[in-house]
């Protein structure tokens, strides 16, 4: 869901296979600032969590991380 | 042939509403600037490809006005409030004019600089201005003159890329969202929540950012006392482009970097503050939208103590967290910076800005070069100039990277009461210097600081205002 995600905020400029195979971080296969924002709103919306932006943004650059970033906003319900 | 045309357009819908966030930031914004708001205006020429007659421009032109809702709008104080106001019907008055010596195209470009000196009557004029430039009884460019609380630039941007099958006559799905749509969106969640939130960092920064721009006391200013210097850098350009490519970010990101390294050492300064203009155009629905969406963001950057490499990652980052919070209702936000203001006893300056007017972010034509080429000698090919000036735009820093596709276009409108024109100057070649130099060795941020042309401004303390150089 998350990689495809990734494809929409991207207007498929990457596809979700691309996002998932983790060889290139999200910013090297094209994920643009603009793109990267669409990709947090839509997290947000679809999963009803806040995405904290204060700490370390690494977690936004491979969707197996932000996999594991969007699980720990929903653990602690 | 000379004389007037008009179109006369009916659209499928009129009606009143709300303004959107970015009507209602051009709505205080044109208001702050009173007279001066004609800097706001945004000229634009859209070539006539083929050979047109005058009829077949105009229908382009009537269609491009029933597509799009927000060029038949008008804007007005209510006491609910200001509104938008779209006409369903409705007359465009266009000039025609024979081309000049500079061509029909530079013809058209200074019409539509011409057209963009006077000030809008919002309340009763359509947002446009235009006028149409012959050749041997030929159309030959469109020069217009928009009001920013009708579009920004990547609107006109959508307005060019459709402009062409407008011509042809070709048949054009309608659009599917225009600024009263947006309008009521905006109403609702997830809207109002990110805008809360918006405006909680934009508090954050605001309850401990220093209260003026810079520590120096205002000194002799030109008259007028905004001017607007420019550079035009190959070398600029292309080093951007190396290093974003080296780092994973965006040419947008290390220009950012630069400008405020810039800015953070002619100011004496750790840390940058700039308000960053931003397209705004996260929903899907905005993406084609023909309207002014843009909003600003706040950069908060700490120059590092080690090179520029940290600082671009580290601006691209800020940067981030800077557009994700350039999503709000300026009124509210309005609101809360008055209350910082009561608070702390004034609001905090914040006419430090940067502006990437690129509509995607890059460079389509700039020359080619070879892999590795050393980028100095194009530095020798840089030029610098005034390019405009005004009485009271109110800015004190404010740089723009230009939609030159060819070119680093990077311009810098300074306070000449707090900066003269030799130190925005020296900003601009300082950024390009930062930049070429950055391609060959991590540059320490102190080297930056002994740039001879980059010496931070004498501070308050007990000094008069420092003689101001033409």
């Amino acid at each position: 869901m998350l990689a495809d995600m990734v494809a929409d905020a991207s207007g498929g400029e990457i596809s979700a296979e691309e996002a998932l195979a983790g060889e290139h971080s999200l910013p090297a296969l094209g994920l643009t600032s603009l793109a990267w924002i669409r990709l947090i709103d839509s997290i947000e919306d679809a999963f009803g969590v806040d995405v904290d932006l204060g700490g370390d943004l690494s977690a936004f650059e491979h969707v197996d991380a932000l996999a594991a970033h969007v699980s720990g906003l929903l653990d602690p319900r | 042939m000379t004389g007037n045309a008009s179109v006369a357009f009916s659209g499928p819908r009129g009606g009143e509403a709300a303004l959107t966030w970015g009507q209602r930031l051009m709505w205080r914004a044109v208001h702050l600037m009173g007279p001066s708001q004609s800097f706001l205006n945004c000229p634009w020429v859209l070539p006539v490809h083929g050979k047109r007659d005058l009829t077949t421009v105009l229908g382009a032109l009537r269609r491009m006005l029933e597509r799009h809702e927000s060029l038949r709008t008008t804007f007005a104080d209510t006491s609910d409030g200001p509104v938008q106001r779209v006409a369903r019907n409705g007359e465009l008055s266009v000039e025609l004019l024979e081309a000049g010596q500079e061509g029909p195209l530079g013809t058209a470009e200074r019409i539509a600089g011409e057209l963009a000196r006077t000030v809008f009557a919002h309340g009763e004029d359509l947002p446009l201005r235009c006028a149409i430039v012959l050749r041997d009884g030929r159309p030959r460019a469109l020069a217009f003159a928009f009001s920013h609380l009708a579009v920004d630039y990547h609107a006109l941007s959508l307005l060019s890329a459709e402009w062409r099958e407008l011509l042809r006559g070709d048949d054009l799905p309608p659009p599917t969202w225009q600024p009263m749509d947006q309008a009521a969106l905006e109403r609702e969640e997830p809207f109002l929540a990110r805008s809360q939130r918006s405006i909680r960092y934009w508090r954050s920064v605001l309850e401990e950012v220093p209260l003026e721009v810079f520590d120096h006391p205002p000194g002799e200013a030109e008259e007028p006392r905004f001017i607007e210097v420019g550079m035009e850098s190959v070398a600029l350009a292309a080093a951007a482009v190396r290093l974003a490519e080296r780092l994973t970010i965006s040419t947008t990101s290390v220009v950012i970097a630069a400008c405020a390294t810039v800015l953070a050492v002619v100011s004496g300064r750790p840390r940058a503050v700039m308000q960053l203009v931003h397209s705004n155009r996260r929903d899907p629905r905005t993406r084609p939208l023909v309207g002014t969406v843009g909003q600003d963001g706040l950069l908060v950057l700490d120059l590092p103590a080690t090179g520029f490499a940290d600082t671009c990652v580290a601006a691209h980052r800020s940067a981030l967290v800077a557009y994700r919070n350039a999503h709000y209702d300026p009124f509210e936000m309005q609101a809360m910076r008055a209350e910082i203001g009561r608070v702390r006893g004034r609001e905090p300056d914040l006419d430090a800005f940067f502006n990437d007017r690129r509509a995607d972010g890059t460079w389509p034509n700039l020359p080619r070069l070879a892999p590795g080429e050393n980028l100095a000698p194009l530095t020798e090919k840089t030029r610098t100039y005034v390019t405009n000036a005004w009485p009271g735009v109110r800015f004190k820093v404010f740089f723009t990277l230009g939609t030159a596709p060819d070119t680093g276009q990077l311009s810098l409108i300074v306070d000449t009461a707090f900066l003269c024109r030799d130190t925005a100057r020296a900003m601009l070649l300082g950024v390009e210097a930062l930049l070429v130099r950055s391609l060959t060795e991590d540059v320490p941020i102190a080297a930056v600081r002994g740039n001879a042309g980059l010496t931070p401004q004498p501070r308050w303390e007990g000094l008069r205002g420092p003689r101001r150089g033409r």
